[in-house]
């Protein structure tokens, strides 16, 4: 068979079934728009959520370190030599006494409280620190407990800021986030494909005949099904770029400084939009199959 | 009845009696759907290349049937339909199309494409099985001619009578030049002059060469004719003759 007038045909019919059945078409395309357009705003809230919890866990995972005072300098630039060694750290940065104490009165509100206890000689309180830097959330804890025995280490309530409570609720508020956003768009992309089947079951219905003399004169179920196949396709990738576009419009408009909007860039934006093109025409392709089946094996 | 000058069938073809291997077989067919009831029973016959075969009987004897298992719409609960010398109830779904281009298949309601012109609806069957086919135009010319309407290209079936929206259907049958012809009550919705007319049109296929088969019940356009006649009552055969009437004797007898 000669593939030209073979595509010719195909894309010929697809374009009428489309412009016969304009109503239905119409309706379809609207109705699989919102579910791509569903889909995509679960994806792009996820991945928004998902940066806002990475964040906080790039800010978790870092821990300070308290020293004891009086030890001598060598024995502290060994012990960061020793860390930074370390595949899981990714920088140590020593804080001195009054570093700490600078940093205490702004960001603790302990300047009154640091000024009373040096003007009565009592001296600064709070100890010297190496600040690490760690690649990861879940390193915090393994390092935190390694640098707990070394004797140069703060021997106080708490020698280091590791808070065991905030690393896993950040890790199970990621994993929900994640869970959540999957169900979201698993369900979404289920309602588009039966919505899509139902629109190409329409225009196989209404196109009964034709079909049915297709089959009669011998045209091969492949030829049957390609029209059907291309409509679904085109309101698939014609949905998409319609739900691409309000979506990626309502982020131009609204996103700038909102929270949810934090992290897209054009990367993303472009993932997303060759995501629900394929999605799109996933969905209108295996929707059509399926809405075919039953006029070929009529 | 017909008019005085259709009251002469057209000149029959010659007698073939070379042993030609049957185009057309059943074998011990049975047919039930599936309410149970019998819609075959225990039919056997041939039909060979280029003749010409009348299938008769009341509505339910069978007749449709019959045609939908050699389209292979249905397959036989039992015994075998051989077509060219293919059992089709071992034919591959995907075999279907090349089956059924070698047939030619006319229905009592035409199935003609009503938004397609004339010449559209008979470039059809070529453009949704041989789209590359060159001289297309010249072929669905050909096939308008043989049937009479060459002068009715751009007409829509709407704008047509029932004969001629069956001759468009019979000229699309014809277009890929079938080996089979198969009509089912090709004359159901048409008034006997037209019925005659198109009759007159499957004896030429037959002269061109084509094996036909006509399932139907009209009575006067069998008896005219003196063809071959399958006659079947409630799912059986109860009389096959060469050059039979719809009804003898032996079948009123029945």
């Amino acid at each position: 068979m000669n593939p030209v007038p073979a595509i010719r045909f195909v894309l010929r019919s697809a374009l009428q079934n489309v412009t016969r059945n304009f109503g239905i078409s119409l309706a379809s395309l609207l109705t699989v728009t919102l579910t791509l357009l569903g889909a995509g705003a679960a994806v792009v809230v996820v991945h928004a959520l998902d940066n806002v919890l990475h964040s906080e866990e790039s800010q978790a995972s870092v821990l300070k370190v308290f020293l004891a005072d009086h030890v001598s300098l060598q024995s502290i630039m060994q012990l960061e030599s020793s860390l930074a060694a370390q595949h899981q750290v990714v920088s140590v940065q020593f804080e001195n006494k009054d570093a700490a104490a600078r940093q205490g009165c702004r960001q603790l509100g302990l300047c009154s409280a640091l000024n009373t206890l040096r003007s009565t000689g009592g001296g600064n309180p709070l100890p010297a620190s190496l600040n690490l830097k760690l690649r990861s959330i879940g390193a915090v804890t393994t390092i935190n407990d390694e640098v707990r025995t070394s004797p140069l280490i703060f021997q106080g309530a708490h020698p280091t800021d590791y808070n065991p409570d905030v690393i896993p609720r950040l890790e199970r508020y990621i994993l929900i986030a994640q869970i959540a956003g999957g169900i979201l768009v698993a369900v979404i992309g289920a309602v588009a494909l039966v919505i899509i089947t139902i629109s190409i079951r329409t225009a196989a219905y209404v196109r009964r005949r034709e079909i049915e003399i297709m089959k009669l004169v011998g045209a091969s179920e492949w030829f049957i099904r390609w029209p059907f196949i291309f409509e679904g396709m085109m309101v698939g990738l014609a949905s998409a770029v319609v739900a691409a576009a309000i979506l990626l419009g309502v982020e131009y408009v609204f996103g700038a400084g909102h929270a949810l909007f934090l992290g897209i860039g054009v990367r993303f934006a472009l993932t997303v939009i060759a995501g629900l093109l394929v999605a799109g025409a996933f969905l209108g392709a295996f929707g059509s199959m399926v809405g075919i089946r039953r006029s070929l094996a009529a | 009845m017909f008019r005085s000058h259709h009251a002469q069938p057209p000149e029959l073809p010659a007698v073939r009696t070379a042993p030609t291997r049957p185009l057309i077989v059943f074998e011990r067919v049975f047919k039930t759907y599936g309410n149970g009831n019998p819609a075959l029973e225990d039919v056997s016959f041939q039909v060979r290349p280029k003749d010409f075969v009348f299938v008769v009987g009341a509505s339910g004897a069978g007749k449709s049937t019959m045609v939908r298992l050699l389209i292979r719409e249905e397959v036989a609960s039992r015994g075998h339909v051989l077509v060219d010398g293919q059992d089709l109830r071992r034919l591959r779904r995907r075999q279907l199309p090349r089956l059924r281009r070698k047939m030619g298949i006319v229905f009592q309601d035409y199935k003609l494409l009503p938004t397609l012109t004339v010449e559209q609806n008979v470039a059809f069957a070529i453009q949704v099985t041989n789209p590359g086919r060159r001289h297309l135009k010249e072929k669905v010319a050909e096939a308008l001619y043989i049937v009479g309407l060459e002068d009715k290209l751009l007409s829509q079936p709407g704008q047509l009578s029932g004969g001629e929206q069956q001759r468009v259907a019979i000229a699309r049958a014809l277009v890929h030049r079938p080996r089979i012809f198969l009509a089912d009550e090709p004359t159901g919705n048409l008034d006997p002059d037209t019925s005659w007319g198109i009759v007159q049109l499957l004896l030429q296929i037959n002269h061109r060469g084509t094996t036909v088969v006509v399932a139907t019940h009209n009575r006067e356009i069998v008896d005219l004719c003196r063809q071959r006649v399958i006659a079947m009552e409630q799912g059986r055969i109860v009389r096959d003759e060469v050059e039979g009437q719809y009804m003898d004797g032996a079948a009123q007898a029945l």
